[in-house]
């Protein structure tokens, strides 16, 4: 069949739309440059990049600034967080960005790359957030924005990996909270009962999967560090023994569904069956209080590995980043700076049951109970775990953490692939990041 | 004498009718595929069809109906508490009320416009028909994530942006090209004959397309309406783009807040859920005639 002189006409035409289209879409309007200072007062966006669910204690926050500041008007935007990257994104190609926005460690150097971000060092020491920041975070955001000592967002709380377990469950069974990996792994399989529908262990097999294995993989090799040298260590052999451990718990003691859980469906498995142990963070605490209510749960840190040694894999870091397209920077500083100021900062951090930046609401007595209760809380700047790492620096960590090897990993948990193809295959991928990383700088 | 014409005038199908049925006479009456099929062969796999259906729905009313923290398969004691949280407290109210007059909006444009343009596609001939109606084709295997960036920047000079019209726009656009071609199709089946006739009468174009036209396309109409308004009222991607102040976003961008980075309010969320759902299975529920002699039109007359 042979096609009439309009038909092809039309075709080319739709193919060049297609293409201009593509390079429309690819395209950069430098709108991420310009700005100014302002005067201080007026109108300012703030973009929340975890809209919804911390949405009440923000609008608290944003009045009690207002009421500091009556000049200013503060325009919350609550952004869901699976898709606050892409807002960002289109936004940066095509114009629009907020003043102020929510900004964590995991994405903050593909937005540095982009020169989106205005760097607020030089703020911070000039200003009343001086010498308040808990140290381990700035350094986790100079280290993520890839560009030397330089940060490009005002780190406002972390998270840390925490080990749920079921207190009604390890006493009924008459065991001891797991500590170590070997408790962990003798309680997984003494709470399975799979006739009875019980499990010792949920495993996170869908979105977000890597980070979690990373997690207790580096937990049991007791490897410190993820680069040796110019290489990575994912794929020592210590790696791969403990992926191969850790792996093997899905299907023996924990539910086939594992496979496609994200987070959503591992917490809601965890609060609503007979599931001994689930491996999240501090953030999923009111999900299980609503669930078995005090007592009925409890949090531990990563448990320890060989040799007493308790290694844990770096979480990301939340922070609040200035815009650079902002055209009132002096008002969206000011913003920054109360919303990272003790008080604020301590409201937002009880609230999300997470670990305060700033070290004056670190000191809040509802930190030390926290820490009381959950080790985890305390864990993370006790001084008792070595934290590896993660290089969110690389602008393809995003890729190589998620949609790249999530698959694979998959198939690592059906038994298709084996720990060491999975291990070296991301090695690969980490190292040519890391050389292309470094031929950029 | 006086009788025999008026038997004969009798129409064919009354003659006889007075001495027996006559379908049953002479042979058996023909069976049909159905009746040769037991009826638990039927009847079975659409109940399991059925059940696998709605097993997500009850899961969501479940979730909706009892109170956090309970365990129970069926929502007793029942509570109201999350309807009551996302529609107050996470501003479902709001969102609510501009997913509806998006949908609304889109319905009317594309369902406008559609006509408009079908009704040329199907009466007039000329010269780069063809290649339009390849053009619109065409434009159906662009994503709408590809236009993204291009859009936002017409928007945006247009400050459109943070409106409702950008959402509207974008919708009609992606929604038009077969909606088009459904409706030209449909406007292809109604004889030209019956407009002339019109015209004979005296009636004009448009009065003749209003009068004759219209209320024959009522099937097509309906099936291109409601698939504009579920479509714009399902579609969360132009909304979170172009839409960046709260009280001007929509359902669907109001359900994704519901998810936080590390916990999710899974009875808000199913309450959100089912307050999303409620309006596009009224919809359904009403056009569900209309929209089976819709698609049977449009799919085998073509």
């Amino acid at each position: 069949m042979t096609m009439t002189t309009p038909l092809r006409a039309a075709a080319a035409l739709c193919l060049a739309g297609s293409l201009t289209l593509t390079a429309a879409a690819c395209g950069d309007d430098g709108s991420t440059g310009g700005g100014s200072e302002g005067e201080g007062a007026g109108s300012i966006t703030f973009w929340d990049n975890n809209g919804g669910v911390r949405t009440p204690v923000w609008k608290e926050i944003i009045a009690d600034f207002e009421k500091a500041h009556p000049d200013i008007d503060v325009e919350y935007v609550p952004i869901p967080i699976n898709d606050v990257q892409s807002k960002y994104d289109t936004a940066i190609a095509g114009g629009g960005l907020p003043d102020v926005g929510g900004v964590t460690t995991s994405y903050l150097a593909n937005m540095v790359a982009q020169d989106a971000l205005e760097p607020v060092g030089g703020r911070i020491e000039d200003g009343s957030l001086k010498g308040v920041l808990a140290e381990s975070m700035t350094e986790s955001v100079r280290a993520a924005g890839g560009r030397g000592d330089e940060m490009y967002s005002v780190p406002t709380s972390a998270n840390n990996g925490t080990l749920w377990y079921r207190t009604d469950l390890f006493e009924d069974a008459g065991l001891a909270p797991p500590t170590t990996w070997d408790a962990f792994h003798d309680a997984a399989e003494k709470l399975t009962d799979k006739e009875d529908n019980a499990f010792g262990y949920t495993i996170r097999g869908g979105e977000g999967s890597i980070a979690q294995a990373l997690d207790a993989m580096y937990g049991q090799s007791g490897i410190t560090e993820f680069w040796d040298g110019e290489e990575t260590t994912v794929n020592a052999p210590e790696n791969v023994a403990a992926l191969e451990k850790y792996a093997g718990l899905y299907g023996d003691v924990t539910p086939e569904a594992d496979v496609n859980n994200d987070f959503v469906k591992m917490v809601a498995q965890f609060d609503n069956g007979d599931i001994g142990m689930l491996s999240h963070n501090l953030g999923s605490y009111q999900d299980h209080l609503k669930a078995f209510g005090e007592g009925g749960f409890a949090g531990l840190p990563q448990p320890s590995g060989p040799g007493g040694k308790r290694v844990q894999v770096s979480n990301p870091v939340d922070g609040l980043g200035l815009f650079k397209s902002s055209d009132n920077k002096g008002a969206a500083w000011k913003f920054i700076e109360f919303a990272a100021a003790h008080e604020a900062n301590s409201a937002w951090n009880e609230s999300a049951a997470q670990i305060p930046a700033n070290s004056e609401a670190a000191q809040d007595a509802w930190v030390k109970e926290s820490a009381r209760d959950n080790g985890a809380f305390a864990s993370l700047t006790d001084g008792s775990t070595e934290i590896v790492q993660l290089p969110y620096y690389l602008p393809d960590w995003n890729n190589i953490s998620k949609t790249d090897n999530e698959p694979a990993f998959q198939k690592v948990l059906l038994g298709e692939m084996s720990a060491k193809e999975f291990l070296d295959a991301m090695a690969e991928q980490l190292n040519e990041a890391r050389a292309e990383w470094q031929e950029q700088q | 004498m006086s009788t025999a014409p008026t038997a004969l005038a009798a129409p064919p199908h009354a003659r006889g009718a007075a001495t027996a049925p006559p379908a049953r006479r002479g042979r058996a009456r023909r069976r049909r595929p159905y009746d040769e099929v037991p009826r638990w062969q039927i009847w079975v796999p659409l109940g399991l069809y059925l059940l696998f259906t709605l097993i997500p729905f009850y899961w969501m009313l479940l979730f909706a109906l009892r109170p956090a923290g309970s365990t129970s398969l069926v929502p007793w004691p029942m509570t109201f508490e999350h309807f009551d949280k996302v529609w107050t407290e996470r501003s479902f109210a709001t969102f609510f009320q501009n997913s509806m007059l998006v949908g609304a909006a889109t319905l009317v444009m594309t369902t406008g416009v559609a006509l408009a343009g079908g009704y040329a596609l199907a009466r007039f001939d000329f010269r780069i028909k063809k290649v339009f109606l390849l053009g619109l084709l065409c434009s159906q295997f662009i994503p709408g994530a590809l236009m993204l960036v291009p859009l936002f920047e017409i928007f945006r000079s247009l400050q459109m942006i943070n409106s409702l019209g950008s959402v509207v726009i974008a919708e009609t656009v992606f929604q038009l090209p077969l909606s088009l071609i459904l409706i030209s199709t449909f406007i292809k089946n109604v004889p030209y004959a019956l407009e002339e006739a019109a015209w004979v009468d005296g009636c004009g174009r448009f009065r003749a397309f209003c009068a004759v036209v219209l209320p024959l396309l009522r099937p097509g109409l309906i099936a291109v309406g409601s698939f504009a308004f579920v479509h714009s009222w399902n579609h969360f991607l132009f909304a979170l783009m172009f839409l960046s102040e709260q009280d001007k976003q929509t359902i669907p961008v109001g359900l994704n807040t519901l998810i936080g980075a590390d916990s999710v309010d899974l009875g808000a969320l199913a309450a959100g859920g089912v307050i999303a759902a409620v309006p596009v299975v009224i919809v359904f529920a009403f056009i569900q005639r209309w929209l089976i002699t819709g698609f049977s039109a449009g799919a085998v007359k073509g």
